[in-house]
């Protein structure tokens, strides 16, 4: 049977049997897939990340910082945006905690560098992760982590990968010799189970197992905002009725 | 004569002044010299900074014809409304747009141009051929980038794989109540071309740094830019230059001793990438007052005051001359004259009153030694010497100098017998007769007065005494024949019996011509010696006659008489590294 005679009789099929199929097909890898039978969507929504100023920019915007030679607003751009917020999709974490100690994934996580900056800019993870750092500029960086002798600078080439793991818990910063705007952190914590990053609007979710979870946001290796607890069962959550704030909105003389 | 020396001193005075004053010129110059490159160098780092920022915003303001293209607005807002891969089509167009609008541009203005939506991701760009085909190709993490996503207009500049890029970046707005919906980024390289332009504008020599090379230099018309190639060696000592890590420029340096530079960072995240560049002047060191004259131009040898100093040559050259005039020529020509007066016998003394100074002490020092002279009644003159009988004597002696051992002392290798032998011998070397021709024996001086023995052949001998029985009883020698004149001065020897009056005379030995007669006949046959130990030696006896020889000879007995108090000086021949020569021994017996 050729390919285009096979499509034409799943086509031909009845709508029931095609539901059926997909049934199937949805059990079997719910079954097969380990941790994944269980689990269930966390909806969130954080507020304030709006004001979460990058470090790394409004160091560079200051004029002592020697980073240009003028620097000027466009007067068409309204003030509120003129602040240098960080990418809440990059660079704000959500991190969902269990209480004892969480497996590693066995695979590494991956970060990459590219454009000034590591994607992401902020992770948590469990003790014994794996780090992939892999290179995306068309040209060379030299990563390295400040005082950590485990992570010293190395040329990395284009597309270059390099493997790390942190030793301990804490919190890493992350350098290029290279690149001065670059600066990433990497939270070592126990009991890491999922991380998240919302997107522009702040809304995020995290795959979770059933069980009490405490979610925390971190911003540039910092935690933010005030912990949430979350029960999560078989069924999906949702807590975007009730956002995580994460920094509270200053007020308008306070805004740059 | 007081003012000449006081002359020869002011000129020395003023020698030594005008050297130190050279040398001090020179100092004096070298620090106005490098006082003026350090300020022409620090004015020149300004220019090329000014350059830099006006340079930026004139690239900036040429990017509000892209932050208003309608394509770009276009896709840059709909790649941001979504974090979802980016439609292949908006990356055709904006890559489209960017290249009509780099196009339209004036030439070199910029290297690259980018199209950047709000996630950072880089939508669309032209001339940066390595991100080509790179769809994760991003530029959100760079603060100027981050800045103009948020509204903000400014500049940069990146080290890329060891090249500095300056870059400018405007918001892309589509909606003022929204956030910009991108931004447009333009770059542009530093090369040669770029750096180039600067240094025209500028008239700076500039080079621009990066990883611890120059990355691109220029120079104005004059200036080597390759000089700015030893910079090299001097980057990697900025790390410890405090005032280049803190100022962001260096202080003035000079480079091998002939060039100067002043560091300075380039504004930016080169500024931590220890990217900058240089600017440069030749540095102009005179090392010593001669460099003075080599520097100097036309122009500067025009502007020398001749009108000064030629006076000034005249008026000390013509104060010398007359100084020395007055004090020396006229003088010395008044005593010549003078002297010459008295020489003639017009005068018998120096007119002390003519004279001045020193030379009235001379004149009448003179006048006293005459007075003294004439009051003794005129004293025997002294042996001529050597060289005022024989002429100059040539580098090649034909006489060897004497030797006058001490007393006792040579005595030893001195014959037994001084002087008993050649008389007593039956065949003597007679003195050949002088001849009409060749050299004579000096004659006497003016003053009459030195005794000068008389040759041998004027000696009249005394008659024999007749108490000198041995000798009278003996037979009377036939007189020996008259010495015919040589054929051959040089090669031929004249033996001939001695005269009988000298062998009378010796026989008597009481008169003082007698000894004459035998000291001559002594001296003859010391010559025959002398002559012939000069040929066995291969040494020239041309010129050396009899007459001359035994005027060394008596001169040298004179001295030695005198100096010893001997009675008689014997002469022998002796050969003395492989010449002939002469020894005189006192013999005071």
């Amino acid at each position: 049977m050729t390919e285009h005679n096979a499509v034409r009789v799943y086509h031909s099929r009845s709508p029931r049997l095609r539901r059926t199929l997909r049934m199937v097909g949805a059990w079997l890898a719910v079954l097969l897939v380990p941790g994944l039978a269980f689990a269930a969507v966390v909806k969130g929504q954080v507020k304030g990340h709006n004001q979460l100023v990058n470090p790394v920019w409004e160091e560079a915007a200051r004029p002592e910082s020697n980073h240009y030679t003028w620097r000027e607003p466009s007067p068409t751009v309204r003030a509120e945006f003129r602040t240098l917020f960080g990418l809440a999709p990059k660079e704000l974490c959500i991190v969902g905690i269990k209480k004892g100690d969480v497996a590693p994934p066995s695979v590494p996580t991956l970060i990459t560098i590219g454009g000034g900056r590591t994607t992401p800019v902020t992770i948590v993870v469990a003790p014994g992760t794996r780090l992939r750092f892999r290179n995306s500029d068309p040209f060379k960086h030299k990563l390295y982590a400040v005082n950590e002798p485990s992570l010293m600078p190395s040329e990395m080439g284009i597309a270059a990968e390099r493997d790390w793991t942190a030793p301990k818990p804490g919190t890493y910063e992350l350098r290029d010799e290279l690149a001065p705007s670059l600066r990433s952190w990497v939270v070592v914590k126990p009991g890491v189970a999922s991380i998240g990053y919302p997107d522009r609007s702040g809304a995020f979710f995290l795959t979770l197992e059933p069980g009490d979870y405490t979610l925390e946001a971190y911003f540039a290796g910092k935690p933010i905002g005030k912990p949430r607890e979350v029960s999560v069962s078989t069924r999906d959550v949702d807590l975007t009725k009730d956002p995580i704030v994460v920094a509270e909105d200053k007020k308008p003389e306070e805004k740059k | 004569m007081l003012l000449s020396r006081f002359w020869y001193l002011i000129l020395a005075l003023a020698l030594t002044a005008a050297v130190g004053g050279l040398f001090l010129a020179t100092s004096v110059y070298n620090r106005a010299s490098s006082s003026a490159m350090e300020q022409a160098l620090a004015a020149d780092k300004q220019v090329v900074g000014w350059y830099l920022n006006d340079d930026a915003r004139r690239r900036s303001s040429l990017l509000l014809k892209a932050v208003l293209d309608e394509t770009l607005r276009t896709h840059l807002a709909k790649a941001s409304s979504s974090q979802s891969k980016v439609p292949e089509e908006s990356r055709a167009k904006v890559r489209d747009a960017l290249r009509k609008l780099l196009d339209a541009m004036p030439k070199d203005v910029f290297t690259a141009m980018f199209a950047v939506d709000q996630y950072g991701r880089v939508i669309g760009q032209v001339g940066f051929d390595q991100a080509s085909g790179n769809p994760d190709f991003e530029l959100g993490g760079y603060p100027v980038v981050a800045d103009a996503l948020h509204g903000w207009v400014r500049d940069d500049a990146w080290v890329l794989d060891g090249r500095v890029y300056l870059i400018v970046a405007r918001p892309v707005e589509v909606d003022t109540a929204q956030m910009p919906a991108g931004a447009v980024v333009g770059a542009r390289v530093v090369d040669t071309s770029y750096v180039r332009q600067i240094s025209k504008r500028s008239g700076a020599a500039v080079g621009f740094f990066a990883d611890g090379a120059v990355k691109a230099k220029a120079a104005p018309e004059g200036f080597d830019p390759t000089k700015l190639d030893t910079i090299v060696s001097d980057i990697d000592k900025l790390a410890k230059d405090d005032d280049y890590q803190q100022k962001g420029f260096s202080k003035p340096k000079v480079l091998m001793g002939d060039v100067g530079v002043i560091y300075s960072k380039i504004p930016g995240e080169s500024w931590d990438l220890g990217a900058g560049y240089v600017v440069g002047r030749a540095a102009s060191k005179a090392s010593n007052p001669l460099d003075l004259v080599q520097m100097a131009d036309a122009a500067d040898k025009k502007g020398i005051p001749w009108y000064l100093l030629g006076p000034l040559f005249l008026v000390a050259a013509a104060l010398g001359l007359i100084f020395s005039f007055f004090e020396h020529t006229r003088p010395l020509h008044t005593l010549r004259v003078e002297a010459e007066r008295m020489a003639k016998g017009e005068t018998d003394m120096l007119q002390v009153s003519k004279f001045r100074g020193v030379y009235r002490k001379i004149a009448s020092d003179l006048n006293d030694g005459t007075d003294k002279v004439a009051a003794k009644g005129g004293v025997p003159r002294k042996a001529a010497d050597l060289e005022s009988v024989l002429g100059p004597i040539p580098a090649a002696p034909e006489m060897s100098a004497f030797s006058f051992p001490m007393e006792g002392g040579a005595a030893a290798t001195a014959p037994s017998s001084p002087g008993a032998a050649p008389i007593s011998k039956p065949n003597v070397v007679a003195p050949p007769a002088p001849r009409s021709s060749g050299v004579q024996p000096p004659p006497p001086r003016q003053s009459g007065s030195a005794v000068q023995p008389p040759p041998p052949k004027e000696i009249k001998l005394p008659p024999p005494k007749p108490e000198s029985s041995a000798a009278a009883a003996a037979p009377a020698p036939k007189p020996a024949p008259a010495p015919e004149p040589p054929r051959d001065e040089e090669d031929q020897t004249v033996v001939s019996a001695v005269p009988p009056e000298i062998l009378e005379a010796s026989a008597t030995g009481a008169h003082a011509a007698v000894k004459e007669a035998d000291e001559i006949s002594e001296w003859h046959n010391i010559y025959e010696e002398f002559l012939r130990t000069k040929k066995q030696c291969g040494e020239p006896t041309a010129g050396l006659t009899f007459e001359k020889f035994q005027g060394t000879l008596r001169k040298n007995r004179d001295q030695l008489i005198q100096k010893t108090n001997c009675k008689k000086v014997k002469f022998s021949v002796y050969v003395k590294d492989g010449r002939a020569a002469l020894k005189a021994s006192p013999v005071r017996s």
